[in-house]
């Protein structure tokens, strides 16, 4: 915002922790000598969102919202200038005093958070990434809302480009169906806080993030691993917020009139945690570890869950269950469409290679094309070679010819048009040991296939990306 | 209740996605996202509005997370065939289809 460039206003000294779109570093603005927070967002183009959401934050004022001083460049870097909380985030001080919260400590900083949730809301403002490590602490004890609007704009942002797929743990069931959200999307998200300070981490923190962008719309709500460990206020406090139906979710006025919450101790009540925190993060700071890497040697509770972009899908069905149907299937085929006049939405597809999997189809109104490989998962390509000596084989699609080499008899998944009718009986004739080797397989495997479709998507974005480049470019100069 | 919703919709500040059902998305959209890269030059994009290639590429996403969908839920009925086959497995183990094979 200014002219000088920000690394002469202000002097960087340590880094403070790392996020999804980039890495947060301890300042002071040289000028008056105060202590602030920097956050380095590496950015390519098209800042405006997010310059006129930070504008919109700066003239954010509540105790309970992280103050937002403004805006720099660096280079290809945007500088976010704001208030820095001495104590960190809510996910530092569970990872450095290797604790979770207890109730108390939960109502004090939940008070807290909902002010900041209510004054958010009141001004019509969604925070759309409310989690433990979004709610900073001073040295006081008060909590405060970091990152609202930015995570939302950069979310936007890169999900436009495609660029990040991310962890869903906190999100509403709405907004990962899309169906559109308000407010108390924030308040599903404080639901799941809630339970990741009781517990050190958000309910499904455990399976894979694209398998749980699946089951938050679908599963009942989350609940504590083990209620008998907490209070029926607290229970209340966490199911009224953690309601499916966003029309009957409670919102952030009526739940401070909650038992839970009304009762909840002083700020003066986290102050032996919050010294302890800084004690401990002091001392990893002398020793001159890198507070990361000691993060990373304690090992499982190391829930890397920081991003936040949505990767959304929608389940129609009312009753909560997913259908997956005759959406149309991926094509591995070769298609060639002689018609480039795309425009008059016709297009003729003619197979283009000889091979006799690729014949394609015109099929009704929701099946696209299809061939004989369509539908079957690059895991079936895996299990194909268990047991011979060949490496799992390349996962874009079924192998040339995969359908002819002839499975062995109990290999035969057979896919039918929709995969929820895959016939598994052979796994009858397996072994335990070698049932389990399956198992282990899925998670990379399906990884890989999600990857290869990101590329896919990827790269077939970009010359729609570059053609609106180009035509700003031209509009621009005239 | 429906009433509630009906406020709830009313008062929504992000609105549901447009392209939620396919039917909104052009089936030769749908084929391009499927067919081979090399063949990806023979459009034109620069024909298009800026408007409509924002949605061409919104569209993209949406058609992504219904493969994505389709991706995960295959895996999910892997996993929960697995599943199921292991813990009706459990007391007998590997005995139990040592003798059934035999
Ligand atoms: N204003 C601040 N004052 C003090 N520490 C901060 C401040 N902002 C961020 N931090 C520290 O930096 C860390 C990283 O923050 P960042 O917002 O980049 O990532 P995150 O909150 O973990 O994930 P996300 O990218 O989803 O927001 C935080 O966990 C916190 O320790
Ligand atoms: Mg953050």
């Amino acid at each position: 915002s200014l002219t000088k460039q920000p690394d002469e206003v202000f002097d960087l000294l340590e880094k403070l922790g790392e996020g999804a779109y980039g890495c947060v570093f301890k300042a002071i603005y040289k000028e008056a000598g105060q202590v602030v927070a920097i956050k380095q967002v590496p950015v390519e183009s098209d800042l405006q969102e997010i310059i006129k959401e930070i504008a919109i934050m700066q003239q954010c004022d509540s105790p309970y919202v992280v103050k937002y001083y403004g805006s720099y460049f660096k280079n290809t870097d945007l500088w976010i200038v704001m208030e820095y909380c001495g104590a960190g985030s809510v996910s530092d001080i569970i990872r450095l005093r290797r604790k979770t919260l207890t109730e108390d400590e939960v109502a004090t900083i939940l008070n807290d958070t909902l002010k900041g949730l209510e004054y958010l809301h009141f001004m019509r403002k969604i925070h759309r990434d409310v989690k433990a490590g979004n709610i900073l602490l001073n040295t006081n004890g008060n909590s405060k809302l970091a990152d609202f609007g930015v995570a939302g704009q950069l979310t936007d942002t890169m999900a436009k480009r495609n660029t990040v797929i991310g962890t869903p743990f906190w999100m509403a069931p709405e907004v990962i169906q899309e169906i559109g959200y308000d407010c108390v999307a924030d308040i599903w998200s404080l639901g799941i806080t809630a339970i990741e300070m009781a517990e050190g981490k958000p309910p499904y923190s455990d399976i894979h993030p694209m398998r749980a962008i699946f089951m938050i719309p679908q599963k009942p709500p989350p609940t504590f691993r083990d209620p008998e460990k907490w209070s029926e206020t607290f229970i209340n406090f966490v199911s009224q917020c953690l309601v499916k139906s966003p029309a009957q979710r409670a919102t952030a006025t009526t739940l401070l009139q909650q038992d839970f919450i009304k009762n909840a101790k002083p700020h003066s009540n986290l102050r032996e945690m919050v010294q302890e925190a800084m004690e401990i993060k002091r001392r990893k700071l002398k020793n001159g570890s890198d507070s990361e890497e000691d993060d990373e040697e304690d090992g499982d509770d190391d829930v890397d869950v920081g991003t936040m972009v949505k990767v959304s899908v929608d389940h129609t069905d009312g009753a909560g269950t997913v259908k997956v149907n005759s959406l149309a299937s991926s094509i591995s085929g070769t298609m060639i469409q002689h018609d480039t006049d795309m425009g008059l939405g016709t297009m003729v597809i003619n197979d283009d290679e000889e091979e006799d999997t690729g014949t394609m189809q015109w099929r009704g109104a929701d099946t696209v094309v299809k061939n004989n490989d369509v539908e079957r998962p690059a895991f079936m390509n895996y299990f194909d070679n268990v047991g011979s000596s060949s490496s799992e084989s390349g996962s874009s699609g079924a192998p040339p010819g995969g359908a002819k080499k002839g499975l062995p008899a109990e290999e035969a998944w057979k896919f039918s048009k929709n995969i929820t009718e895959m016939n598994f009986s052979f796994l009858k004739n397996l072994s335990v040991s070698e049932l389990q080797i399956r198992l282990g397989a899925l998670d990379p495997l399906m990884e890989k296939e999600i990857e290869d479709l990101r590329k896919r998507y990827f790269e077939k974005r970009q010359p729609i990306l570059d053609a609106i480049d180009a035509k700003k470019k031209r509009q621009q100069n005239f | 209740p429906s009433q509630q919703y009906d406020t709830w919709q009313h008062n929504q500040v992000v609105k549901a996605n447009p392209y939620l059902s396919t039917a909104e998305i052009p089936r030769w959209l749908q084929v391009y996202s499927k067919a081979p890269q090399k063949f990806d030059n023979k459009l034109r994009w620069e024909l298009f509005q800026v408007q409509e290639l924002d949605c061409f590429s919104e569209m993209l996403t949406m058609l992504m997370k219904k493969e994505l969908e389709q991706i995960v839920m295959s895996y999910e009925s892997a996993r929960q065939a697995i599943f199921a086959e292991v813990t009706s497995r459990k007391p007998e183990d590997e005995q139990n289809r040592f003798e059934s094979n035999v």
